[in-house]
């Protein structure tokens, strides 16, 4: 039999330094990449997954990052190389022609100055030594091959002019257009849609299979992977704590790590009190020991399902409340296109005649694709976009027509949290003033005194140590930021809170703890929630009742298990397929897929 | 794309609008009688009424907003009876009928008339035009070379970040931001001008302040651009520092963006991802910060051209506050203000060859 490896590390260690302080990012990591295989490394963010794959690429940005010991052997066409010494004309030659990569961001990683062919044809033309009209044909073709709408068209389009889904098809074929043997996918599909993902991830196996390209799949997540790796390897501080194929992870895992992450997951067969974390399998303690608590998976859940008849009874006593909230015919609209006295001339119906009732008490899931509408739903319920038409009723008081001034008062009670935490902190305010910042504007308590006290109270609330008052956002992790952002919100006391995308740049493993924190300060706080997801998942896991919107309308609306269980609409039904459920059958069924393949082509 | 250039142009038109209006009431509310500093010494009451008249200055303020108006717009409306007071005057208005309408009436399409000096009584549009080209040549030699170098050593600094090289330009173009043009004028011109002339083959004596010189035989003139280095090099010390800097953290700023790293990981040498797919992400701001120094470089470096008696425009509006020629001052200021509008407009379009992210469909 021939010689299928591709791709050998073996002790890899990548270190970080800055003001004196080394960090081993990647730390004695060993694993072997064959031919028409597929690795998924898994860990959560800052557990050097992405630099070991930039490692191999050899594209740590140096300083302060340098690889300072083991190898990277490459078994190419001619011969092994060791990555790890090569020169940087070698690693040129290599990049992008045999060894391709796609990234995480496809918003930012296209350069928004040239055309989304040119970028392609530039690396065809690098790698093939044709001419610039060839180079066009390939791309074009390149185009074709990962489903592109009107290839030619997209020739000659710039990458904000299309969608995210699309731009990772761009993406794919430029990594594509050299016939890499090594594709490295650094959480390819992890800021696109799940519809989009499930087509991306589809697209990815079927080029593989093409090429009997070796893939390295990088993600935080290992649902999405369940269905497509052969291998595993569980990455955690640097390190791999755990690797092995596919079925045995996730049938045996052995590192109480692996368990947490197969465990965070929301389920969807069943409804649990709280999500389990990694903090259920094991413990670290101060000086970074960790302590195994030497339960399985099943151990842990088993505990918290909520039975179906504590749901409608808790059900019962919701729907019998008069609502906090009623939305009656709400509809925003977007002006596309302006005559010249800046009269609009058509129209975005954001939304578009939407109507539901909140009851106290409750969490209503709000899910759909990006662009349905569901954001810009939340944001006139808060007044922070005008509705076009239609009533917003808040405890029995009609606020759609009422002035910015009149509207502060109620600002108070309603309050909304972002999707990305990164941005939605201001840099250069410490967090303590952050969350002070609302009880000043509303004249809450009256000295600063009082409020700092309140502020130290609410940290406590989200599990941050007080003394992180006077810390900037930078100095804190995408979780942590979710907590002080969530802790902002608190801060005025409110009824009803809109979680828009709370947790969706966030990690499966941290995702599992914010949503906990959202559940238990719901209990104590008594609030009310509208839940905005495009993760059927964890919607299902949040919410009582939950609403399916597309393009600006309802589309099904009622209790979540309900829609889970017996969905009426086939976008709904789309949705749900698209889940990556990681379910023992289908990675099975994959798996023979896979093998019954194999057995055609060798 | 059409339209949105005409927008912008509706756009400056009505920006000029704006400074016209301010321009007439802020001279109109200046103490003093242009008409008496007209007048020569011994003239009378009657020569002083004359004067007047011809300046409109015995109409109400409104009716003479209206004049100044219909004698800066390019279509306009005149009487050709000699006491209304918007004769058509062939000493003031270089025009073409269009056509006449009611008894005296008649539109015509002629140049802007910015009336005259009251010192010369030179119309103030031909002064202009003499030293227009003067501080063009000026103005534009300056930007240029600071574009380049400041460009060229911003993309220099941002890959030698923290090194010596970095380290020693960034010092360098703070010190440059930090000098008053007066102060680095004289010091240069004394430097190389008067102290090392032959070392640098400048002579500050020989500088004549224009683009020529005049053959000493009369045999007219003779292009010598000598003249210009020192100047335009003075000139450029401050917008050199500031685009540097500009450069230099636009470009460290694109150099961490992802598509960068996507650049990279398609096997890209690192000259073609700096200046392919790095500088022309990191040029906008930089365009902005030229634009804006261009056009106030247009307007006039009055100390600049003080210092090496260049006979530019801020020459000409020194020269006319300190005389009091309010016409030539209110010609100047709407001259600068247009030239703004023009280099806005092309700069605006400029970003949409740079960016297409801000192209109009």
């Amino acid at each position: 039999m021939e010689n299928r490896t591709l791709l050998e590390i073996k002790n890899l260690v990548t270190e970080f330094r800055s003001d004196g302080e080394v960090t081993k990012a990647v730390n004695n990591v060993s694993f072997t990449l064959n031919k028409g295989e597929t690795i998924g490394i898994v860990g959560e963010s800052g557990s050097g997954k992405s630099v070991t794959s930039l490692s191999a690429m050899r594209l740590i940005p140096n300083p302060p990052g340098e690889i300072t010991g083991g190898e990277i052997l490459f078994h190419g066409k001619d011969g092994v190389i060791d990555l790890v010494k090569a020169t940087e004309k070698q690693m040129r030659s290599l990049r992008g022609n045999e060894i391709a990569m796609i990234f995480q961001e496809p918003m930012t990683s296209l350069n928004p100055v040239y055309t989304c062919g040119d970028q392609v044809a530039e690396a065809i033309m690098l790698h093939q030594k044709v001419n610039k009209k060839e180079a066009k044909k390939i791309t074009i073709e390149l185009f074709k091959k990962v489903e592109l709408p009107r290839p030619d068209v997209m020739f000659d389009t710039y990458p904000h002019q299309i969608s995210g889904g699309q731009k990772q098809r761009v993406m794919i074929a430029m990594a594509m257009s050299c016939n890499p043997s090594i594709l490295i996918a650094d959480e390819p599909t992890t800021a696109l849609d799940v519809t989009v993902q499930k087509t991306i991830l589809e697209l990815m196996m079927q080029l593989q299979q093409e090429q009997d390209m070796g893939i390295m799949f990088i993600t935080h997540d290992l649902g999405v992977i369940a269905e497509l790796a052969d291998k595993v390897v569980v990455m955690y501080k640097g390190k791999i704590v755990e690797q092995g194929t596919v079925m045995d992870i996730f049938t045996n895992p052995q590192h109480p790590y692996t368990k947490g992450l197969l465990a965070c997951r929301p389920p969807l067969n069943r409804r649990l009190h709280w999500l389990p974390t990694v903090s259920d399998f094991m413990s670290v303690d101060d000086k970074g020991e960790m302590k195994e608590k030497n339960k399985s998976v099943e151990e842990v859940t088993e505990n918290l399902v909520i039975s179906p008849e504590e749901t409608a009874k808790k059900h019962e006593k919701i729907y019998a409340q008069e609502p906090i909230l009623e939305i009656k015919n709400l509809k925003t609209y977007f002006p596309i296109s302006k005559g010249i006295f800046g009269r609009a001339k058509e129209y975005v119906k954001a939304v578009n005649d939407v109507s539901f009732k909140v009851y106290p008490g409750e969490t209503l899931g709000l899910v759909g694709e990006s662009g349905c509408g569901k954001t810009t739903l939340g944001r006139t319920i808060l007044k922070l976009v005008e509705p076009t038409a239609g009533n917003i009723i808040f405890e029995g008081k009609d606020i759609t027509n009422l002035s910015v001034k009149e509207m502060r008062e109620y600002r108070k009670e309603m309050q909304i949290i972002f999707q990305d935490p990164y941005s939605s902190l201001n840099p250069r305010i410490t967090i303590g003033e952050a969350i002070m910042e609302p009880m000043r504007v509303h004249n809450v308590f009256n000295s600063d005194a009082e409020r700092k006290e309140r502020v130290m109270e609410l940290l406590k609330r989200v599990d941050l140590p007080e003394h992180h008052f006077y810390r900037y956002p930078h100095e804190f992790s995408g979780g942590q930021r979710q907590r002080i952002c969530i802790a902002r919100s608190l801060a005025l006391n409110p009824k009803f809170i809109i979680c828009d995308e709370s947790v969706s740049a966030l990690d499966v493993s941290v995702q599992a703890q914010v949503l906990n924190l959202l559940n238990e300060l719901k209990e104590e706080f008594k609030f009310t929630y509208i839940f905005i997801s495009h993760d059927l998942s964890v919607v299902k896991f949040m919410s009582d009742k939950m609403i399916v919107m597309q393009e600006g309308v309802v589309k099904e609306m009622g209790y979540a298990d309900e829609i889970y269980n017996n969905p009426k609409t086939d976008y709904t039904k789309s949705l749900i397929n698209a889940i990556p459920k990681g379910e023992i059958d289908d990675i099975k069924k994959s798996l023979d897929k896979k093998v019954a393949r194999r057995s055609t082509t060798v | 794309m059409s339209q949105f250039i005409t927008k912008r142009i509706l756009y400056g038109l009505l920006v000029l609008a704006g400074v016209i209006t301010i321009v007439f009431l802020l001279f109109n509310v200046l103490p003093g009688d242009p008409a008496r500093m007209l007048m020569g010494q011994r003239a009378d009451e009657e020569s002083l009424r004359v004067i007047q008249k011809d300046l409109g200055l015995d109409q109400t303020l409104s009716t003479q907003f209206v004049m100044y108006l219909n004698d800066l717009s390019p279509i306009s409306v005149h009487s050709t009876e000699e006491e209304h007071y918007l004769y058509l005057d062939e000493n003031k208005y270089s025009y073409s009928t269009l056509f006449s309408f009611g008894d005296n009436n008649v539109l015509v399409v002629k140049t802007p008339y910015l009336r005259r000096s009251y010192q010369t009584k030179r119309q103030v549009s031909e002064i202009l035009l003499d030293y227009l080209p003067e501080t063009a040549v000026l103005a534009t030699a300056a930007i240029l070379f600071a574009s380049f170098f400041g460009v060229l050593f911003g993309i220099i600094t941002s890959l030698m970040k923290d090194t010596w090289v970095d380290k020693s330009l960034l010092f360098l173009s703070v010190l440059g931001m930090s000098i008053p043009s007066f102060y680095s004028a004289i010091i240069i011109s004394w430097l190389i001008g008067f102290a090392l002339p032959q070392a640098t083959g400048i002579n500050l004596f020989n500088m004549t302040g224009s683009l020529f010189e005049y053959d000493d035989l009369g045999n007219g003139e003779i292009l010598k651009l000598s003249n210009l280095v020192l100047p335009a090099f003075t000139l450029g010390i401050r917008p050199i520092s500031a685009i540097l800097q500009l450069t230099r953290s636009s470009m460290l700023d694109v150099m961490s963006q992802d598509y960068i790293r996507t650049a990279r990981a398609k096997g890209l040498s690192k000259m073609v991802v700096v200046i392919k797919h790095a500088l022309k992400n990191a040029l906008n701001p930089v365009v902005t910060a030229v634009s804006g120094m261009f056009a106030s470089l247009l307007a006039g470096a009055l100390f600049v051209e003080m210092i090496f008696a260049w006979k530019g425009l801020g020459w000409v509006l020194y020269d006319a506050l300190t005389k009091y020629d309010l016409p030539i001052v209110m010609g100047g200021v709407l001259l600068t203000s247009t030239i703004f509008v023009i280099v806005n407009i092309v700069v605006d379009i400029i970003y949409g060859i740079l960016d297409p992210r801000v192209r109009v469909s």
